[in-house]
């Protein structure tokens, strides 16, 4: 089912250029969310006919963290802030959509270099994947607010995860439940520290946290 | 050895830290919880000793089919976890000790470091004993996420900016270490095994097979994402913040053990590296080459720094560069780079102890005022001195001895552009740093304040390390030269 798994792959692009162009924390959020739902269906489009009951469940344990716990943990994280949108990131809105599009560019060029999709089933995955590791990284360096850096960490997983399922399909399941768990713990660690830094700063604006120096 | 008492052994050693950190949460004082993290490492340090007899005496343990393994580099490396553990949870007894006296310590804050100190133990112990690249992945993300809130048990502006700088630079960093690890699976060739492809022992067994272009890209891939932890220029600016806002026996660790078992996840990967590439020293470059920039960025760094535990920090930086240059220059290189993982893990763990409780005694961690500390705590400052002494590399410490072979190893390899810019380094810390020592030492006693006299156990954590260091720079037990030579047979060097 190569369409279906294009269709996902396309979408995943989409959100990841949404996010580059929102300002709004609660939007950011469920952006995200629907990211994490196309990444959980992933596996389950990828295997097609022959889908097991692992990959089943797999992908089950993909969507509902990521595509419903964690929202809720940084809702929750958010909830006595009174910041709803990101005023003045370090780079602008459009800016950041070009620098979205540039690494879409080179992704797909990096991909046609490196021989590197011989287990995927489409050719789509290594770029997409590739883009969203930049677009996550260019979300942490390039925006204030600690929510939206955590929501660049988790496009920089899903892009590791897409890239996992091209060079490595095999991943043993232990190891695979492993990483999603370190993945749980660490949103959860960060929701918890977002929100004492907003009870002991008054904001969550990490540009602030630079008392430390030298 | 039957395969049952090795599975045994390897088990404990992971389940006995986790068994401890619900029984840190039913203890009924902080300072039940503080003696807890004392006594139970020094019970979890003596399974890991007789892990280690094993290992040495008998080869290799393995566990869980073969996804848990203890060999000689491991086992090396346990070892030294284990006694600067051991080292720290007896200090913390001495550190909390005044802060239970101020009362700034309550019961609920002691359980969660409790907690999280044998949490901890437990990550780091996994990253060791498993031989499954994607477990010792886990393990290290794992290290990150629990020892975070370590930074900030006590609740500050400075600690949590150091804690979200850590959580988020080492996540991410550890992040594109998974990108690593998954390159190297996907160099085994296709058609094999692939739910054995990140079996070391199943990668080194068919490593001159193994996909050079994949592998290369995938150790890249690893040192930079593992190296954000070993906290290696230029991808160390999280590091200082850290260690600086931590309390000093999580400074310890940090700084003794925490870095080295990242720095341990990259030479494991070493071999199967080297072997790919035909053993042409690829690799060794790449460790060459971020370890000099290591050592250089941390010499500038030390000579403008102020803060004690910030200044221990860049030495953390240019140590763990030292070991990587060390291990990238090979034969007796590694030898002596491993050597320098005891040195330094020790002597900084003495640092961090004497910089911690001077800090508490005098309020600040600035040098400037904390100066004529010889005369004002002998103990303390004794220790603090002589172990700062040490870290520059002054002789005869241990840590002169082996930075002097890697040095010789460097002359010897003809790596003549290497050795230069080792020295010019060292050379940069040494004065650098002395011109902060001196007046710290033997300055006008700046606070007036009366030191508590340090107790027969706080004298003895003192001492005991350091005339060790000192020793071991003069004499090397047959045994030791034994253990390092095997463990650093397996990364391809030896005396």
């Amino acid at each position: 089912m190569t369409g279906l798994l294009d269709a996902i792959l396309v979408m995943l692009i989409l959100t990841s250029f949404l996010l580059l162009g929102s300002s709004r924390l609660g939007a950011c959020i469920r952006i995200g969310a629907l990211q994490g739902i196309m990444v959980g269906l992933i596996p389950v489009a990828a295997s097609g006919a022959d889908i097991t009951a692992r990959i089943l469940a797999i992908g089950a344990a993909i969507i509902g963290l990521k595509g419903f716990v964690f929202p809720r943990l940084l809702t929750w994280a958010l909830r006595d802030s009174d910041t709803s949108s990101e005023l003045k990131p370090f780079v602008g809105y459009t800016a950041s959509l070009l620098a979205g599009i540039a690494s879409l560019v080179a992704s797909f060029w990096l991909a046609s270099k490196l021989d590197l999709a011989a287990g995927a089933s489409s050719q789509l995955v290594v770029p997409v994947a590739f883009s969203m590791m930049m677009t996550g990284l260019f979300l942490i360096v390039a925006r204030r607010l600690a929510v939206n850096q955590v929501i660049g960490y988790l496009v920089i997983e899903n892009g590791i995860y897409v890239f996992g399922l091209a060079v490595a399909r095999d991943v043993p399941v232990l190891v695979e439940l492993g990483v999603l768990m370190d993945v749980f713990v660490a949103v959860f660690v960060m929701g918890i520290a977002i929100y004492r830094i907003n009870r002991e700063f008054d904001h969550i604006d990490s540009d602030q946290l630079t008392t430390l120096r030298g | 050895m039957p395969m049952s008492s090795s599975g045994i052994v390897i088990a404990l050693l992971i389940l006995a830290p986790a068994l401890l950190v619900g029984a840190a949460f039913l203890a009924s004082s902080s300072r039940a919880v503080i003696r807890l993290c004392a006594w139970g490492t020094a019970a979890v340090a003596a399974v890991a000793a007789y892990a280690l007899w094993m290992v040495f005496t008998t080869g290799p343990l393995f566990a869980a089919g073969t996804w848990l393994m203890l060999d000689a580099l491991s086992a090396y490396h346990l070892g030294v976890m284990m006694l600067v553990f051991l080292l720290s949870g007896f200090y913390s007894v001495s550190y909390f000790r005044r802060e239970i006296e101020e009362n700034i310590f309550p019961r609920k804050m002691a359980r969660r470091y409790g907690g999280l100190w044998f949490g901890s133990l437990t990550a780091m112990i996994t990253v060791l004993v498993s031989n499954n690249l994607g477990v010792m992945w886990v393990g290290i993300e794992a290290t990150t996420l629990l020892t975070a809130f370590l930074i900030c048990i006590h609740v500050t502006p400075g600690s949590l900016e150091a804690m979200w700088k850590y959580l988020l630079m080492c996540s991410v960093g550890v992040a594109v270490a998974f990108t690593g690890t998954l390159l190297i699976a996907a160099s085994t060739a296709a058609g094999s095994q692939l739910t054995h492809a990140l079996l070391w022992t199943h990668l080194l067994q068919g490593a001159a097979g193994l996909n050079p272009f994949l592998i290369k890209a995938g150790f890249i891939f690893l040192v930079i994402g593992y190296g954000t932890k070993v906290g290696l220029a230029p991808m160390h600016s999280w590091l200082p913040d850290a260690h600086s806002q931590a309390p000093a026996p999580v400074s310890a660790i940090f700084s003794g053990f925490l870095l080295n078992t990242a720095l341990y996840c990259i030479l494991r990967c070493l071999p199967l590296v080297e072997a790919a590439t035909g053993n042409t020293g690829w690799g060794r470059e790449i460790l060459v080459v971020f370890g000099l920039l290591s050592i250089l960025v941390a010499a500038i760094f030390i000579v403008a720094q102020h803060d004690i535990k910030r200044l221990l920090a860049y030495h953390s930086v240019e140590h763990l560069g030292i070991i990587a240059v060390g291990v990238g220059i090979g034969g007796i290189g590694v030898w002596a780079a491993l050597f320098h993982v005891f040195n330094h893990s020790v002597c900084k763990a003495l640092s961090f102890f004497c910089a911690g409780t001077l800090g508490q005694v005098c309020g600040t961690h600035d040098m400037r005022r904390m100066t004529g500390i010889l005369r004002s705590s002998p103990v303390w400052g004794g220790g603090l001195i002589g172990s700062l002494l040490a870290l520059i590399g002054t002789a005869p410490f241990a840590l002169f001895m082996s930075e002097f072979l890697i040095l010789k190893a460097a002359l010897d390899g003809k790596a003549y552009a290497t050795a230069v810019l080792f020295l010019t380094g060292l050379a940069i810390v040494f004065v650098g740093a002395l011109r902060h020592v001196i007046p710290v030492a033997w300055g006008p006693e700046t606070s007036p304040r009366v030191y508590g006299r340090a107790s027969a156990t706080e004298t003895a954590l003192v001492c005991v390390p350091l005339v060790a260091l000192l020793v071991l720079g003069l004499w090397l037990p047959a045994i030791l030269i034994d253990v390092l030579n095997r463990a650093a047979g397996l990364l391809g060097g030896g005396l």
